[in-house]
């Protein structure tokens, strides 16, 4: 079942039929629209977020365990070891819900819908961007393959300054496509050139009761100012799609099928987990890292945040894994453990990991995890991928990769969110790569450095906390 | 058969527990405290002439750098106790413009011009001026004045003269030698008022917007600055708002008098020390302290919780010797870092608190801190969306259309946060959305009668560019924006009359495209509010409330009666309100929104989603689901609105509805095709919701007894547990023949490690043993383990288990248990607002417990106690000093 690879290139050409409603834009696939022009590659970052994490002790093991997928693009990344989120641990709250909101936030969760603060991709959006992103681009996406979703922070993972989620979260393939995409059709607005000038007429009137709440006269407090900023700024990209973008690509791509697997509220029946095979989650799966690149690829979306399996993930494996042409593991969650509902789930590995073991089953997996999160970053290594610079958007692009745990046994938070993997790309030469460093400092500091490293000056964290930088990690 | 009365089953009736004493400590700035007060939220200038001598008044606001007054012939002046006498002409003038009296107001839009005065005479002309912010006699940005036998405002905005004409005047004749209390009001959407001693005198509207008040004006009083409009008489008090004081505020200050100025120096210093142990020390103490120095654990004898046992100390002694930090066990150990124990130390900036709050007198105001009330520390206000189920009833009321499945299909879901769909920060938008507004405002206009629905707003049927069609927008708007526009809201809509009428098009097609518009504006896909202040508690005004009452009773807008009644000014009284709500009661929408009410509580579209082990539970399927859902709601229908019953009997009512195939999943004897009514007195083992398949299958498919005693802890009790301490292995562990979960559990309760917590709540699922994962009742259970149903309840914040030996005798000390009825007061109360609740909501949620449940406690009992409560006819404003962004921090309180 799985699907043809999607890039740049097929979609150019046009998979064969003809669709109606999602009329891709010649000049969107055809070249990076906004960064073709400019001499130097636009910044870009973005977020990369996998369930469970890496217990810290494999992580000592090198590309000779489980992180072995992650060999080939070794040059390209930092891999970082002792990197801490201790301060995201909250009394009362679940530590992977605290681990995975504090990944990339460095701050615990406030709520169950909202992370402590920002995200540090969106600190760079917001940091370097301060008049948005050049019109029509999707200014944040947000996208993912998970199954746990009681509370936002285990799935999101990119937050605006006042910890509200960013964007939408699209977690199937289809949506995530028509995102970024899809043109918007006017109900009723038809060629009709004078339907269309009223239709505008509506959209101009009602952008101008927007703009009155969020300028000096609104009646609004500051987050609510905020909140209708964020409509209107949709509002306009709304209109950008709606009326500016009408060169319409007759043999455009075909829409991609619908998902197989559950999402939605069937995606979590309760908590107690669903029965998955390593095909159907992968095919899914890389369905979405591909529209994801193209988005990237296309120059259509700079910032965001790409889940693969939440936080606390609970899923029932089955099937047969294997890696480089060799057989790795025979997934059978449920019937390994002997249990059904959320007690035969992956997720109970973690809570067995123990150090002296083999864990097997936990190193198949995160072995898996690893596999899935290098075929998102090989996709853009590729030769789709090249920027003006000539390097690759892997090497240009601030890119983040993280989990919620250092252990996940939940017996000492230490060791929980103590060394919780992370690794970083170049992002253009300001941050070292080929290297597995052992860090041993904060999440919060690292984030900092790396802000420090983009130019950006605002910082997360406590305004009353003194910075302190992690200068080897940049170049 | 049942009779009127739920009977409990059990060992006689049901003992009332707890007390609500458990919330009882916190108040923030709020209003219930100040009533007898003057109001102070928006004050920017105040003064009492209580100097006695020399020539300045000084602004006692306290807001601000103080605009003092110099009295220009102190010769022409007499002071008096508590009044300045004016007896020839002068001018009293700011020394410089008063830049944060103009500033502030045309900011918010609105003012308030209060004066407690006696004039000398009823002669004196011209108006003359008793307080003016303005240049000469023909340019100003306010002047109030008297003009013989009247009153008279003048107020300059962008659609008045420059001299304020028109101007809003009182009677002839209203204007007396007697002391007299008068208070001008304009609102930002232009209603001007005034008002003589509380009572209202006039009204006019008075349009346009404030943004061209000139800031070099100065403040004066007596005197126009030309000082050829004098004015005689004394003044005992002269105040500016920064907005439109209520009706109720404006009573409000006249009850309090031409000699109220500022609370004693005393009462004020102790209210700051409450409010400083209230939002700084008892937060600290929950956060840091409690968890082993609480009622339950109360390690080395220390209790902390409480007022009295702490001051009473533990083992050691005596902890806090109030005014001596230093001679305080509490800070010795604290700032040795000694405590709290096995965790990272307090930052020095929480060390200093402690201390000074010892130096300080240690004040403690109430008796218990309840952490509850702290848990939550979502800061901020965010405008409330209106949810999708809000979406489609608004369109209903305003329209008459139907359009819920189009915007099921079209519109994203709204995301539970914080145990509701409807919390406000999590209210975001996304292109999906705007590209459905725009879908949904386009179809509920094709589906709609565009002339008929015109011709509720307007006669005409003319495509004008003029008055007509602004006429036409101003009122159509109104209904559909639940309160009046502005003038650029009606120039605005308005324009799109005219585009249409520039292609030719005709009257029903300008009102179809203004329709689509208003469909998407922000006032109708948002419920906006005046939500700038000084960070104070101010009253919601009357189409703020109409609007919040509607949408809590009906989650639909306000009807044409709340609307006649808010225009109308007649919701300002609790009175008032309460008889609005016994209207509204009666309309089905309101059974609609406790239906919603109670799904989100409980969560019951996690049902949608049940999949049971297919192996373990061959009979569940989707169908099975749904009849447990429609139980509940039936359940809740007939106790909520048919029987009128308590709330807390949802608890332990001896009935219930079930479909055929529910029945027989309970073990009962079918008794029709549909969902038919049991009566369960004669049922041991069920009664109440907690005995119902919709909330014990929260246990998922090994009922487990952590994941329902968490249930019952945190939605019916308000209990607090933090993680799972290091050093514990917490894998499920598998049962087995001779191995029952409630072995497991006793065995984890017998491990210090974990005791802790999980007797906070396990305990309370051991009733539930009998009850397998998907809600069946059992003997024994899949191993052939005999299961039980005794167990222990301990309620937050008290020290003594319960024991019970039935599941029915668990039923019945939480219906009777007054911590249930405050959670559910609390539960409902942050469905009404739209947003979590903490400290700063503690005493209105109090105060609407007391009301609700001395008044019967029914649904409409809470229902009626909510909306009549401060919760819902105040708002906390945000000032523009407080930070903007997630990573700040609130204003708070210095101590």
């Amino acid at each position: 079942m799985s699907d043809p690879r999607i890039s740049r290139r097929t979609m150019l050409r046009g998979a064969g039929t003809a669709t109606v409603g999602f009329p891709l834009l010649e000049e969107m696939i055809s070249r990076p629209a906004q960064a073709a022009a400019a001499a130097e590659p636009p910044v870009r970052a973005f977020n990369i977020f996998f369930g469970l994490g890496v217990p810290a002790p494999l992580q000592t093991e090198g590309f000779s365990g489980v992180l072995e997928p992650l060999k080939p693009l070794s040059d390209k990344l930092l891999i970082m070891r002792n990197v801490d989120q201790v301060r995201c641990d909250e009394k009362g709250i679940n530590a992977h819900y605290d681990g995975a909101t504090g990944a990339f936030t460095a701050q615990p969760p406030d709520g169950e819908a909202k992370a402590g603060g920002g995200s540090i991709e969106q600190m760079v959006r917001r940091g370097l961007y301060p008049k948005g992103l050049p019109s029509g681009m999707v200014p944040t996406l947000i996208g993912g393959t998970f199954f746990r979703r009681s509370r936002v922070g285990r799935y999101v993972h990119s937050f605006n300054p006042d910890g509200t989620v960013a964007a939408t979260m699209q977690e199937k393939p289809r949506d995530l496509f028509e995102r970024v995409f899809g043109t918007i059709t006017v109900a009723g607005a038809g060629t009709d050139a004078r339907r269309q000038r009223l239709k505008r007429s509506i959209l101009d009137s009602v952008v101008e009761d927007y703009r009155f709440y969020t300028g000096k006269q609104s009646p609004l407090g500051a987050r609510s100012r905020s909140r209708v900023a964020d409509h209107l700024d949709r509002i306009r990209e709304f209109e950008q799609r709606a009326f500016a973008l009408k060169h319409k690509k007759k043999n455009g791509p075909s829409l991609p099928r619908r998902s197989i697997i559950p999402h939605g509220g069937p995606a979590d029946p309760g908590g107690q987990g669903i029965d998955i095979t390593l095909e159907e989650l992968s095919t899914e799966w890389r369905l979405m890292a591909d529209l994801y690149a193209l988005a990237i690829q296309t120059d259509r979306v700079r910032f965001g945040s790409l889940t693969f399996l939440a936080a606390g993930e609970r899923i029932r494996l089955k099937g047969e894994y294997r890696f480089g042409g060799k057989k790795m593991w025979d997934f059978d969650d449920a019937g390994q453990q002997r249990a059904g509902g959320d007690q035969g789930c992956s997720h109970e590995w973690w809570h067995k990991f123990n150090e002296k073991r083999k864990n097997e089953a936990l190193r198949a997996h995160a072995h898996m995890k690893m596999r899935e999160v290098a075929y998102f970053l090989a996709r853009l290594d590729d030769s789709e991928s090249r920027d003006v610079n000539g390097r690759t958007i892997l090497d240009n692009a601030m890119i983040t990769i993280s989990t919620e745990s250092g252990d996940g046994r939940h017996n000492d938070v230490k060791r929980e969110l103590s060394g919780v993997f992370h690794a970083i790309t170049g992002a253009n030469r300001r941050f070292k790569t080929g290297q597995i460093m052992d860090v041993g400092a904060e999440g919060l500091d690292v984030y900092n450095t790396m802000l420090a490293g983009m130019g950006v000056s605002q910082r997360l964290g406590p305004t009353n906390r003194p910075m302190q930088p992690v200068d080897k990690i940049r170049a | 058969m049942l009779s009127g009365r739920c009977q409990p089953k059990g060992h006689g009736p049901a003992k009332v527990i707890g007390t609500w004493l458990l919330i009882s400590v916190l108040v923030c700035a709020f209003p219930g405290a100040i009533k007898a007060q003057r109001v102070s939220g928006g004050l920017q200038a105040l003064y009492t002439f209580t100097e006695g001598k020399g020539n300045l008044i000084s602004d006692r606001s306290g807001v601000g750098r103080p605009l003092n007054l110099a009295i220009e012939k102190p010769a022409t002046v007499k002071w008096q106790s508590g009044s300045l006498l004016i007896r020839s002409s002068t001018r009293i003038a700011s020394t410089g413009p008063a830049t944060k009296l103009i500033n502030s107001i045309r900011k918010s839009r609105a003012v308030t011009l209060e004066a407690w005065i006696r004039p000398a005479n009823t002669r004196q002309d011209g108006p003359a001026r008793i307080v003016t912010i303005s240049a000469n006699p023909n340019v100003r940005d306010i002047t109030f004045g008297q003009d013989a036998g009247l009153y008279n405002v003048r107020l300059r905005s962008t659609a008045t003269s420059t001299n304020g004409e028109p101007s809003t005047s009182t009677r002839p004749g209203t204007a007396t030698v007697a002391l007299t209390h008068v208070v001008y009001t304009r609102d930002p959407g232009g209603t001007a008022r005034i008002f003589l001693n509380g009572k209202p005198a006039a009204a006019k509207r008075i349009s346009g917007d404030l943004g061209n008040w000139d800031a070099r004006f100065r403040l004066l009083l007596a005197n126009e600055g030309s000082g050829d409009r004098p004015w005689l008489g004394s003044f005992h008090l002269v105040a500016l708002y920064s907005r439109a004081l209520s009706p109720r505020e404006v009573q409000q200050n006249h009850r309090a008098g031409a000699a109220a100025s500022n609370r004693p120096p005393a009462e004020l210093a102790m209210q700051q020390r409450q409010q400083f142990f209230e939002t700084r020390i008892a937060p600290l103490l929950a956060r840091h302290c409690l968890d082993c120095h609480d009622t339950v654990a109360a390690k080395g004898g220390l209790d902390l919780s409480h007022k009295a046992t702490t001051f009473k100390g533990g083992k050691s002694g005596k902890v806090i010797v109030p005014g001596k930090a230093a001679e305080s066990r509490i800070w010795k150990r604290v700032a040795a870092n000694e405590m709290p124990k096995k965790t990272k130390p307090l930052s020095n900036t929480d060390k200093k608190l402690i201390e000074t709050w010892i130096n300080d007198g240690a004040t403690w105001s109430g008796d218990l801190i309840d952490p509850a009330v702290y848990a939550n520390r979502t800061r901020g206000i965010w405008i409330q969306r209106l949810t999708v189920a809000e979406y489609i009833e608004t369109v209903r009321s305003d329209t008459g259309i139907d359009i819920a499945d189009e915007a099921r299909k079209l519109l994203p879901p709204d995301i539970r946060a914080d145990g509701f769909s409807n919390t406000a920060y999590n209210l975001g938008v996304d292109l999906k959305h705007i590209e459905a507004y725009s879908r949904l405002a386009e179809m509920i206009v094709a589906k709609l009668d565009v002339l008929k629905f015109a011709a509720r707003f307007s006669r005409s049927r003319k495509l004008s560019t003029d008055a007509t069609m602004r006429q036409l927008v101003e009122s159509m708007g109104k209904w559909l924006f639940r309160g009046p526009l502005e003038e650029r809201e009606v120039t605005n809509y308005s324009g799109i009359a005219t585009t249409v009428a520039s292609t030719g098009g005709d009257f029903k097609e300008a009102v179809g495209f203004i329709l689509e518009a208003m469909l998407q504006s922000p006032r109708f896909i948002y419920r906006i509010e005046m939500q700038r202040g000084d960070g104070s508690s101010w009253p919601v005004n009357d189409f703020e409330l109409a609007s919040r009452l509607s949408y809590i009773i009906w989650g639909a807008p306000p009807d044409q009666q709340l609307m006649k009644a808010a225009q109308a000014s007649q919701l300002g009284s609790a009175k008032r309100i309460a008889i609005e709500a016994a209207r509204m009661l009666k309309d089905p929408r309101a059974i609609r929104q406790s239906e919603r009410f109670i799904s989100e509580w409980l969560d019951l579209d996690r049902l949608a989603n049940l999949k049971p082990d297919p192996d373990r539970f061959e009979e569940f399927d989707p169908e099975l689901a749904r009849d447990m859902r429609r139980e509940t709601l039936a359940f809740f229908n007939e106790l909520a609105w048919k029987r009128k019953r308590p709330l807390s009997e949802l608890l332990n009512a001896q009935f219930t509805y079930a479909t055929p195939k529910l029945a027989r999943h309970y073990g009962l004897k079918p008794r029709g095709p549909g969902l038919e009514r049991y009566d369960l007195s004669g049922v041991a083992s069920r009664g109440g919701l907690l005995t119902q398949g919709s909330t014990l299958t929260i246990g998922g498919d090994d009922a487990s007894m952590v994941t329902r005693g968490l249930f019952v802890l945190n939605d019916f009790l308000r209990g607090q547990v933090k993680d799972p301490p290091p050093g514990v292995d917490t894998t499920p562990v598998p049962l087995r023949s001779g191995l029952s979960h409630r072995r497991v559990s006793e065995q984890r309760l017998a491990n210090v490690a974990c005791a802790g917590c999980h007797k906070r709540f396990e305990p309370i699922a051991f009733a539930l043993e009998k009850f397998d994962g998907v809600g069946r009742f059992r003997e024994v259970d899949e191993h052939g383990n005999r299961v039980r149903e005794d167990g222990m309840i301990q309620m937050p914040g008290t020290s003594r288990p319960i024991a019970y030996k039935t599941s029915a005798e668990l039923m019945n000390l939480l219906a009777g248990s007054d911590r249930v009825r405050a959670t559910m007061t609390w539960k409902l109360a942050q469905f009404a607002v739209g947003r979590p609740l903490g400290a700063a909501d503690a005493a209105s949620v109090r105060s609407i417990h007391q009301a609700a449940w001395k008044a019967g406690g029914s649904w409409s009992d809470l229902v009626t106690a909510l909306v009549t409560s401060d919760l819902v006819m105040m708002t906390r404003t945000q000032s523009d000093t407080q930070t903007t962004t997630g990573q700040g921090t609130e204003k708070q309180p210095a101590p």
